[in-house]
């Protein structure tokens, strides 16, 4: 019976298409298998065979233009563009903002499309800036020192175009000038004593305002307790200094450290005030006896000695 | 950058040729008028030593030339004191008062988020005190820019304190001198 109603299918199948004699084949070796099922599984693979073969086809004939276009000549576009980018900026910002460009590369490279069509709109500009460009760029490579600093500079610009950030010459500019402003907010924090645990742009501000308003405060402060100190205007500095020569280290003989910028700057100034005779209070060579033992001076009681009968005029009408 | 003993030490010359050209007119007068005579003279002193090269120190010797314009002659005489006088400052930046109204107006009308609001607010704060910052340092409207205006704070601070240091170490010293 098999073998009849084979052979009957394949007599029937002889003007059946290949596919239903494949169905009528499996349904006849596995008649419980569900015919659609079979259906599904020949039919679609061989469509879809030719739908890829047909895809492929296409896509062998393609693809090379696609690629073409995209990686081969935008590679292309963006080489130069970033290199026109580049130069044109070295021309227009200053050399932070070229470094900025180099770090910013990378970066670059993926929004290339944007200054691809930028450097189209001002590609004539740029070619005649290339040159200036390029003697600059020449100038730049030839100072190794330059290099090396710039090299350095890249520990601590961190003025860079993340993604989506804009790259056109102002907001780098603005970036730059930021970058400025917090670079000297910091040397003014370690200028201002207590500004260091501030944070916060406008916290420093504040301290900063208050520190000059207190110095400029204490320059008056000053001047007036020097002006009530002092009777008459012509108590001169140099023999204060004389005196704080002797002084200094009688009030501050625990901190030998902090007196010693004032011996400096005293001795410093003396040759000075010699040559300005007019106002010599003291001969060279008491002073050269002040400035070799202060101390012993002081303590012998030869101070009194030193000064010219100016100054003792004038302590004794101060009553001392 | 704390002052220097250079730095003093050149402030202090300054100062004394001040005070000397003071001292015919203000010998045995009272308190008030020695007083102003050394702070003008310390101010112009400081002023003098960066020879007209910042913004704060020209402002501030034009400002004390108007107290006293003989004094600051005189002790400006080694650099060219008239230079420095009729120096003219930057220019002042003014804004048409109308056209800042309309633009804050547009300003307001725009929707803005949270975090847009936040960060308007940050930045009125840090005007605000900029603008402070300005008032304080001589000179300072003239200051077109925040880089050049925090700049000269940052010179004008190293010099006051180089005033202060000085003027601190002398007034010891004058008390001290009393006190024996």
């Amino acid at each position: 019976m098999n073998g009849a109603t084979e052979a009957e299918l394949l007599l029937n199948c002889t003007d059946m298409s290949v596919l239903e004699r494949q169905k009528a084949h499996l349904k006849y070796h596995h008649p419980g298998f569900d015919p659609t099922l079979a259906g599904f599984l020949s039919g679609p693979s061989t469509i879809n065979g030719g739908e890829i073969d047909g895809f492929l086809g296409t896509a062998g004939l393609d693809l090379p233009v696609i690629y073409g276009e995209t990686t081969v000549e935008g590679s292309c576009q963006f080489g130069s563009g970033n290199f026109k980018k580049r130069k044109f900026d070295c021309v227009e910002c200053n050399e932070v903002k070229k470094m900025m460009m180099m770090m910013n590369r990378e970066d670059e490279e993926e929004e290339k499309s944007k200054i691809t069509e930028q450097n189209n709109e001002s590609s004539k500009s740029i070619t005649k800036m290339k040159n200036k460009a390029k003697k600059e760029q020449n100038n730049c490579s030839n100072d190794s020192s330059k290099v090396t600093k710039e090299s350095q500079k890249t520990d601590y610009i961190h003025v860079r175009a993340r993604r989506g950030q804009a790259t056109d010459s102002h907001s780098i500019a603005e970036r730059a000038r930021r970058e400025k402003i917090s670079e000297r907010m910091k040397y003014l924090q370690d200028l201002v004593p207590g500004c260091d645990k501030i944070t916060g742009k406008a916290g420093m501000l504040d301290e900063i305002i208050n520190y000059v308003q207190s110095l400029q405060r204490q320059v008056e402060f000053l001047s007036m307790k020097l002006a009530a100190v002092n009777p008459r205007l012509d108590l001169d500095i140099d023999d204060i200094i004389a005196k704080e020569v002797v002084s200094a280290p009688m009030t501050n003989l625990p901190l030998p450290t902090t007196v010693m910028p004032s011996y400096e700057m005293v001795n410093a100034g003396y040759p000075y005030e010699m040559v300005n005779s007019g106002y010599l209070h003291c001969n060279p060579m008491q002073q050269v006896a002040t400035s070799s033992d202060q101390l012993s001076c002081f303590n012998n009681g030869e101070a009194p000695l030193m000064w010219d009968s100016d100054v003792q005029n004038l302590y004794s009408n101060l009553g001392v | 950058m704390q002052p220097t003993s250079s730095m003093k030490e050149e402030f202090l010359k300054k100062w004394q040729t001040g005070l000397q050209i003071f001292r015919p007119s203000i010998d045995n007068t009272n308190v008030t008028e020695r007083k102003k005579a050394i702070k003008l003279s310390a101010d112009v002193a400081m002023a003098s030593l960066r020879k007209g090269t910042t913004c704060w120190s020209r402002a501030l010797i034009q400002k004390t030339a108007a107290e006293d314009n003989f004094l600051v002659r005189q002790m400006l005489s080694g650099i060219k004191a008239e230079t420095l006088i009729n120096k003219k400052l930057p220019k002042k930046t003014v804004c048409h008062r109308k056209i800042v109204r309309r633009s804050k107006k547009i300003l307001l009308r725009r929707s803005r988020s949270a975090s847009e609001e936040a960060a308007a607010k940050a930045k009125k704060l840090v005007k605000r005190r900029t603008q402070g910052l300005r008032s304080v340092v001589p000179g300072g409207e003239f200051m077109s820019n925040d880089v050049l205006l925090i700049q000269e704070t940052l010179d004008y601070i190293v010099s006051l304190q180089t005033q202060v240091n000085v003027m601190r170490s002398i007034v010891d010293a004058a008390e001290a001198g009393i006190e024996r």
